[in-house]
């Protein structure tokens, strides 16, 4: 009962997590109505299901004690991997869906209100500046 | 190693998705969720067999999502990739 294992139990918890939100992005993925509506479930799938398990990977590898030095390596590694998920996924999706919006590629079909639209009619918000 | 089999099953409704998807945005967001459960493999892999070299792969290919998105975004937006 030491520290390491408590950070193991930590660490597979993180990855069940991770493995429950995969699950859960993949099922919004397919009944989700439309394009707007499944970047909630992308964005599901990246900070729940990738940047979750890889953290705790990162904490599984530190206390694999029979590994030797090169374990901070995949430790360190996996920190940085988690970070760049973290910050690059929303602005990815972020970038696809004004993309997705402004070039009228994807059909807003079950529609309850679009306020961006409206505003642009009035002449309020351009769309360059958007 | 328990929860291999949901990361397979949720990597076959992407491909469902992916395969199916109406417009592009919708098979270009698929991909991005294949790419993030492939960058999960490799670091879960890497931990499993001791290898610190796959783990090298996993920074690379996120990435190379983010450039996925980038480039896709500019192309739908003004129909060519940059100069």
């Amino acid at each position: 009962m030491g520290l390491n294992f408590i950070l193991t139990i930590i660490s597979y918890i993180l990855i069940g997590i991770g493995a429950f939100c995969q699950v859960v992005a993949g099922i919004g993925m397919n009944r989700f109505p439309n394009f707007f509506v499944r970047l909630h479930a992308a964005t599901i799938c990246a900070v729940g299901g990738s940047f979750v398990p890889i953290i705790g990977c990162s904490i599984l590898a530190l206390t694999l004690e029979e590994f030797g030095p090169s374990r901070f390596f995949l430790a360190g590694a996996g920190f940085v991997t988690a970070i760049f998920i973290l910050l690059l996924a929303p602005v990815g999706s972020h970038l696809l869906a004004k993309a997705a919006y402004f070039s009228k590629a994807a059909v807003l079909h079950p529609k309850a209100a679009d306020l961006l639209e409206e505003d642009i009619k009035k002449g309020e918000v351009r769309e360059s500046t958007v | 190693m328990y929860f291999i089999p949901f990361y397979l099953v949720a990597v076959i409704m992407y491909v469902v998705r992916a395969l199916k998807g109406p417009t592009i945005p919708d098979r270009v967001l698929a991909i991005d969720c294949l790419g993030y459960v492939l960058a999960t493999f490799l670091v879960i892999f890497s931990v499993y067999l001791k290898s610190p070299l796959i783990i090298a792969c996993a920074i690379v290919l996120a990435l190379w999502i983010y450039a996925l998105d980038v480039y896709m975004s500019k192309y739908l937006e003004k129909r060519e990739l940059g100069e």
